[in-house]
């Protein structure tokens, strides 16, 4: 069914202030890339979306090649395989060269850990992957429509998961391939054997009902974690391959024999590595070979003789350094399904580099700035291949390589350096979605500095992330004080992912005779462990005994209570929370064993310390730091506000009953569903002949207080949950012996998994988009003012969790010029100072995102913060952008 | 031929690339130029074997394509 413009009209954008007037308010700050750098832009907004098979055959015909060998030594010869048979591909005009696959926004799946998805719909597996819930969150997710996603098949290229573009002569080879991987798999091996943990079945209906959204044990089983560059940087290859041959001689025949299996892996990957640089450099001289332009010629020189280079040894200058550190960044998202790989605190990493360059004339402001540039474009054109589900659904077609400036030094002082005031301004010349930015922010870091973070922030690209370093830093020492972590390594934290506070470590490079301590994760996935847990779907189970009301199946057993008291009702809810958590907690640490056994990582291995110095990997414990499993939850405001209506109306002023609530729960308060309209957020929605019936009752729940409004009544209800979740996480033990805690991010998962539930007891429509983050307000329900809003967030110490959420939406009108951006610092500080952890912002007028989404052509660079993210917003699904456009839109701070 | 069968075709997607010879935009399905010289893919190759119209075999013991890249692979011999 759908409905003429004129009901969907969004007639109620919900201002703080003055709504705005006249014509729609561009961006304060806009500067421009160079001519090198945009000339590559331009062309990745003509670029679509691709996928190559090349990596998956040479993988599999190696792997079937040696069956019965060790199996991390067969896995990392079929890693060596690929890439060393990578087609090699340099495109005119860049400075720095090599990706993932042989385009410009390539990509390739990964069989060896999950084939289902790809799979012909028709096609048994895929019936039975379906069956099994794995593929549930696919038939819910929508993709964006424009931009660089494939959409439909067109001619010889066929579309897969909504975003990917295969040759179409590819397929068949693909569905071989996927076919030689059935019943092989991490999917399918982890599959056979979570059916042991008891109760399984009640994970199957999880997984149906849509409550989680996905298996993170193998799906996406590394991620949301900071590299560490270190071992590249100070040794280079040659110097790897020496360790590994040393630490071979040391450990060959004595006990402890998987040390040696684990060099050996090592060493042979780094081989494949080594061949793989090499054909790039030879690919560059093929194309000077053929090069008329002078300057171009020699650049495709300079590429060759530093590839060569650095197929053997460690950089020499700044250019080679981000070469190098590129090169290593993309041979680990080569090794597995992986999102949210994060460079960190990289301008740290690279300043020595880039001081000696400076000292000695060989770098400029300028030419540091496109080097940068470049290096924006590479990490844009990152895809990770992925099912609908998670790749839609969860990621919205982001990679959430998060770099972070600001912080502390290893020593205590304020680690800010010239350097990240130039990648700062490189986010503002090429503003582009990778690498996000998140700003440690620190009561030690120069005003200038945060000056330019303010910059930043105003382009309107929701960059940099504004981040609490005491409250990360605090966090990081309660979570692995076991495993040794003191205060000085506390400083190397950074994000990983979207907003996942990492461990990390530092790194003693010695360049030019001198010792430089370089901070680098420590700590390996923290994509793995329960991810998400739709929490106002937990307890619309509640209210239906255990049903899933969209499907009419049974999830949980049926607890039979009448939920005569309020009490009763929250208890039950944490029974079934409870029982989720305990559930895919066990079977996620099947997969991830079955992960850490068949597929381990043999690259983020080698580099996260001390992998390279014990002989474990990570699946393992080789790293320093190994508590990151998780419990992510998604809906929490809308569940916080859903109790709050409950409460006052059911059981303190008894306006009506559960049983009227329920009901008007199933007539959707009289509105049509967001399905049928085809708009996801409260404000757009259309009302059936029945409204009235339903109107007093809605009035109510949506009367009720709303979280974000500092009013004690909900958010005593919000400090409850948040105090009870993160406790109880630590009742879980993750595979490697160690508590879950807490993780709070949405990224895109609060589209479909909305999408799946009925209308809520706050007065949200069935279908529609959740609050995104973890502290953002519900669309339009934070009428108080932003300070208010900051009252609510920080009624409980953020540091109970990896992370807290706070998406504000603010007019450029508000904080236009010098004075708007101390004000808007001032504002910022305000917050943080409260103890919060983490904020972001869209600079941006609502009007402008309506007309984008009615015009899309006008607006392929357009990018909006989702969640930890940032995204073209051609490239969201409708579901997102109809929840963007809802946010409060604060005109006044 | 097609500019995607061409030793000079640069694929920035599944649907295009440019000529490494003059930097045009060209698409991957049109027909190539005068200038057309093979790429090294397997259905060039001596060691590949068509068994269907779409799949064949690589040393006859390996599942290859015909359309698959060969220029990094040490077993490809101009057939």
């Amino acid at each position: 069914m759908s409905f003429p413009d004129e009901f969907l009209e969004c007639s109620a954008i919900n201002y703080y202030g003055n709504a705005p007037q006249g014509h729609i308010l561009e961006r304060e700050i806009v500067k421009n890339p160079t001519q090198r750098v945009e000339k590559i832009r331009n062309q990745y907004f003509e670029t679509k979306s691709s996928a190559s098979i090349e990596f998956p055959y040479w993988y599999t015909r190696k792997w079937e090649e040696l069956e019965g060998e060790v199996p991390i030594v067969r896995r990392a010869e079929a890693l060596k395989t690929g890439f060393e048979h990578l087609t090699p591909v340099i495109y005119p005009g860049e400075l720095l060269v090599m990706g993932k696959a042989n385009y410009l926004r390539g990509s390739y799946p990964m069989p060896w850990l999950s084939e289902a998805f790809f799979l012909a719909k028709e096609d048994e597996m895929y019936k039975e992957a379906l069956e099994a819930g794995k593929v549930s969150s696919d038939e819910v997710t929508t993709m964006g429509q424009g931009g660089g996603n494939v959409t439909k098949s067109i001619g010889n290229v066929i579309s897969i998961a909504g975003k990917f573009g295969m040759r179409k002569e590819e397929m068949p080879m693909l569905l071989r391939i996927a076919k030689k991987w059935h019943n092989k798999s991490v999917d399918d091996i982890g599959h056979k054997y979570e059916q042991l943990v008891p109760g399984y079945s009640t994970k199957e209906e999880i997984m149906r009902a849509v409550i989680c959204m996905f298996d993170s044990g193998y799906t996406l089983p590394q991620g949301r974690e900071v590299m560490n560059y270190y071992y590249p940087l100070q040794y280079g290859i040659n110097g790897i391959l020496k360790i590994c041959k040393e630490k071979i001689d040391a450990s060959a025949g004595y006990p402890n024999m998987d040390r040696k299996y684990f060099y050996k892996s090592i060493e042979t990957v780094l081989l494949g590595i080594q061949k793989w640089i090499k054909n790039h450099a030879d690919e560059a001289r093929f194309m000077a070979s053929l090069e008329k332009d002078n300057n171009q010629l020699h650049e495709y020189l300079d590429i060759a003789e530093r590839l060569d280079w650095l197929s053997h040894n460690p950089p020499r200058d700044f250019h080679d350094a981000l070469q190098l550190t590129w090169i290593f960044h993309v041979a680990v998202l080569n090794e597995d399904a992986i999102s949210g790989l994060s460079p960190g605190r990289l301008g740290q990493v690279l300043y020595p580099y880039w001081k000696q360059d400076m000292d000695e004339g060989k770098l400029d402001k300028e030419k540091t700035i496109e080097l940068l540039e470049t290096m924006r474009m590479k990490f844009t054109q990152l895809d990770c291949f992925a099912s609908m589900g998670v790749v839609g659904g969860v990621l919205s077609g982001n990679t959430f390589n998060n770099l972070c400036v600001g912080g502390l030094t290893k020593d205590g002082n304020s680690a800010a350096n010239e350097l990240e005031i130039l990648i700062m301004e490189s986010s503002i010349t090429c503003d582009t979605p990778q690498p996000t930015l998140s700003l440690l922010y620190d009561e030690k870091l120069p005003e200038e500095f945060l000056l330019k973070g303010i910059e930043t922030t105003k382009v309107g690209t929701g960059y940099p992330a504004w981040v609490n370093n005491r409250v990360a830093m605090e966090f990081i020492m309660e979570n692995f004080k076991n495993e040794g972590m003191e205060m000085e390594e506390a400083r190397a934290w950074s994000i990983g992912g979207c907003l996942e506070t990492s461990a990390g470590s530092w790194m003693p490079l010695e360049f030019n005779g001198e010792i430089h301590y370089i901070p680098g994760g420590s700590a390996p996935a923290t994509s793995v462990g329960v991810h998400f847990i739709s929490v106002p779907k937990v307890l619309e189970a509640v209210l239906y005994n255990g049903i899933d009301r969209r499907t009419g199946r049974r999830v949980y057993p049926a607890h039979g209570k009448k939920l005569s008291t309020y009490e009763e009702l929250w208890e039950t809810f944490k029974e079934y929370f409870s029982l989720t958590v305990e559930v895919l907690t066990l079977t996620n640490n099947i997969q991830h064993d079955i992960w850490g056994k068949i597929s381990p990582s043999i690259v983020n291995s080698m580099l996260k310390p001390d992998c390279l110095e014990t002989g474990k990997d990570i699946s393992h414990k080789g790293s320093r730091y190994n508590r990151t499993f998780n419990v992510e939850v998604c809906g929490g405001v809308n569940l916080v506000n859903s109790l709050a209506s409950v409460k006052k109306n059911v059981y303190v002023e008894k306006n009506f009953s559960l049983a009227n609530l329920k009901d008007a729960i199933d007539s959707n308060f009289g509105y049509f569903t967001a399905q049928e309209t085809g708009s996801y957020s409260l404000i757009e929605q259309k009302r059936t002949e029945k409204y009235e019936d339903w109107l007093k009752i809605h009035s109510q729940c949506l009367d009720a207080p709303k979280y974000g409004n500092d009013e004690s009544f909900v958010d005593n209800i919000f400090r409850d949950w948040q105090i009870w979740f993160s406790k109880m996480c630590e009742n879980y033990l993750s595979l490697y012996n160690e508590p879950l805690y807490s993780c709070q991010i949405s990224v895109s998962t609060h589209a479909p998994m909305g999408a799946v539930t009925l209308a809520t007891p706050d007065g949200r429509l069935s279908g529609t988009t959740f609050a995104d983050g973890s502290v953002s307000a519900y669309p339009g329900t934070d009428q108080n003012g932003p300070y208010a809003l900051f009252n609510s967030a920080t009624c409980y110490n953020h540091a109970l969790s990896q992370n807290s959420q706070l998406n504000m939406k603010i007019h450029p009108s508000v904080v236009a010029g010098r004075e708007g951006s101390k004000k808007f610092l001032e504002m910022i500080k305000a917050y943080l100072r409260k103890g919060a952890f983490h904020a972001q912002f869209n600079i941006v007028d609502s009007r402008m995102l309506k007309d984008a989404q009615n015009n899309p052509d006008n607006y392929r660079g357009l990018m909006v913060r989702v969640a930890g993210f940032t995204q073209y917003w051609v490239e969201l699904g409708k579901q997102i952008q109809d929840e963007v456009i809802a946010r409060t839109e604060y005109e006044e701070i | 031929m097609k500019h995607i069968d061409c030793k000079y075709y640069l694929p920035v997607d599944a649907f295009k690339g440019l000529c490494k010879r003059d930097k045009n935009n060209i698409a991957a399905d049109d027909e190539s130029c005068e200038h057309f010289e093979k790429a090294q893919k397997c259905k060039h190759c001596f060691n590949f074997q068509l068994t269907t119209d779409d799949m064949g075999n690589c040393m006859k013991k390996y599942d290859a394509y015909p359309q698959l890249n060969a220029l990094t692979c040490t077993d490809f011999h101009w057939n």
